[in-house]
């Protein structure tokens, strides 16, 4: 069995303010990511968990520690396109087809253009949009906004998957299908995801595994294997395991909201 | 289809707003002040525009001079405009050589410059268009400027998530982003070069719709003087809906580029 693939090690994160002490985002964050691995990060608000998928990502620089991708630095991989991001918002351009979305990040690499766009239709039919290519974002609903999103990000093939909340801003019935929807194109792809979400249920239901922060700075405050066979589908939501790991992780996370001073001071 | 109705009411309202205009004019001109050589009915100014149209096509030479300095200038305004309104988005130190001049030449009336212009230039071409182009270059510079400085924060990280290089990040991002700012500026410059025109064939031009208009005007030819107006106003319309168009096209995405 090969390495890890991501691996960080004491990972800090700081922005200096002026005429103070910098503000520490998060700190001495370590996390093993093996390849094929669910992982889902919850925490409470503001305790630095989208900054960290951004620092791995490379869209921030951190301020210490390292961050290791199949063994190499993030700086010497950097210009690599080694991670799918998919936005909170779903970041589509509004000038853009959905095909032509997904070929954002495939499009221009060398490849026979014929081949990128064969590779950007065959993600959309896998996040079950085939028929609407050549739809604008405006023309779409949230739901398939983000199903374009996700195919753009599984598009240029990556070794790991970075979500950032993706389903927060879609309707509770929607989000439920999409839940759904991503545990079966992780089955059909297998790729590595961190999963970066404020809900519990929902980490629970996705990963193999559910990191939960505390408030800030952030730190790892525990980590849980998910004992839940595979594949799950709704029903697993009242499996006593679950409800049993739901408690226990919103009993820590309620700690960590007190600690912060209680969920007026957030 | 509450829409289209919504759409066949602003019709209605649109052409008999143009229509009771008309009318007031037409009985202003008949009954209340009744001097030819102050006010003339619409009427009579569509007949005189008809028969300079088509009878002694005495309109055309007027329309075609105009034109051209029009198009000269308009296209040099987008040709200059456009490209140094991007690169000073993109450069602080073009932005600071260039703004300074920028809000000076905005800000002074272009009338002002153009005894100076047509002292240097001479009664040619030149004087006239580079005076559509002082009235053109500034609302698509600043556009074309603003446009990219304003470009979503969301999309230059997407750019680079996506590991996109400087000059896919321009091509794919920072310029279509532009695009419908660029296009408000063309339509803002489609007015004041037509006010460029007629400033600038005023002064010693022997022809052009300024030139008619002014000259109408110093021997009391109200018929004629409107009707240069009137095809001033045309053009202006005409170059609107040209770029309605062209946005309509470029821009798929903005849904009130397609209506109205």
């Amino acid at each position: 069995m090969a390495g890890p693939v991501l691996e960080l090690r004491n990972l800090n994160k700081e922005i200096p303010r002026p005429g103070g002490d910098p503000f520490i985002i998060f700190k001495n964050i370590n996390l093993t990511v093996r390849d094929g691995e669910f992982v889902s990060i919850v925490g409470p608000s503001g305790c630095g968990k989208t900054t960290l998928l951004r620092v791995i990502n490379g869209l921030m620089p951190h301020s210490g520690g390292q961050i290791l991708i199949d063994g190499k630095s993030a700086e010497e991989v950097n210009q690599e396109l080694l991670m799918g991001f998919v936005f909170q918002g779903a970041s589509l351009l509004p000038w853009r087809t959905s095909l032509k979305n997904v070929l954002l990040g495939v499009e221009g690499r060398g490849q026979n253009a014929k081949d990128t766009e064969q590779r950007a239709r065959k993600h959309l039919e896998l996040v079950g949009l085939s028929g609407f290519e050549n739809y604008y974002p405006h023309q779409l609903s949230g739901g398939m906004q983000q199903r374009v999103n996700l195919a753009r990000a599984l598009a240029v093939n990556p070794r790991i998957l970075l979500m950032d909340e993706p389903f927060a801003s879609l309707d509770a019935q929607t989000r439920n299908f999409m839940q759904l929807e991503l545990l079966r194109i992780w089955r059909e792809t297998r790729k590595t995801v961190i999963f970066v979400t404020h809900m519990i249920a929902e980490a629970i239901l996705l990963s193999d595994r559910v990191i939960v922060f505390s408030h800030r700075p952030g730190t790892v405050r525990s980590e849980f294997q998910v004992p839940l066979p595979r594949p799950r589908t709704m029903d697993i939501k009242s499996d006593p395991r679950f409800l049993d790991l739901e408690n226990v992780v919103w009993k820590q996370i309620e700690e960590e909201v007190n600690a912060a001073g209680g969920f007026t001071q957030m | 289809m509450n829409r289209s109705r919504r759409n066949l009411d602003s019709t209605i309202l649109r052409v008999g707003s143009v229509l009771a205009g008309l009318v007031f004019w037409h009985f202003l001109a008949t009954t209340v002040i009744n001097d030819t050589t102050f006010l003339v009915s619409p009427i009579v100014v569509v007949a005189t525009g008809y028969e300079m149209l088509f009878v002694n096509g005495e309109l055309y030479p007027h329309l075609f001079a105009s034109s051209w300095i029009f198009f000269y200038g308009f296209l040099l305004a987008i040709v200059a405009g456009v490209p140094l309104g991007f690169v000073m988005a993109l450069s602080p130190v073009v932005r600071d050589y260039v703004n300074p001049w920028m809000t000076t030449l905005y800000t002074t009336p272009r009338i002002a410059f153009a005894p100076v212009l047509l002292l240097w230039f001479g009664v040619s071409g030149g004087a006239k268009v580079s005076i559509v182009f002082l009235g053109c270059v500034f609302p698509i510079l600043i556009n074309s400027y603003y446009g990219m400085r304003v470009v979503n924060r969301e999309y230059v990280e997407l750019a680079r998530s996506f590991r996109l290089n400087s000059r896919a990040l321009f091509f794919k991002i920072l310029l279509p982003a532009s695009v419908p700012f660029v296009l408000s500026g063309v339509r803002l410059a489609i007015g004041r070069g037509l006010t460029g025109v007629a400033i600038a064939e005023w002064f010693g031009a022997t022809e052009g719709l300024g030139y008619l208009i002014f000259f109408a005007g110093q021997t009391l030819n109200i018929p004629i003087l409107f009707v240069g107006v009137a095809v001033f106003a045309a053009l202006g319309i005409f170059g609107f809906e040209v770029v309605r168009r062209v946005e309509a096209y470029a821009t798929p995405w903005k849904t009130d580029a397609r209506g109205s």
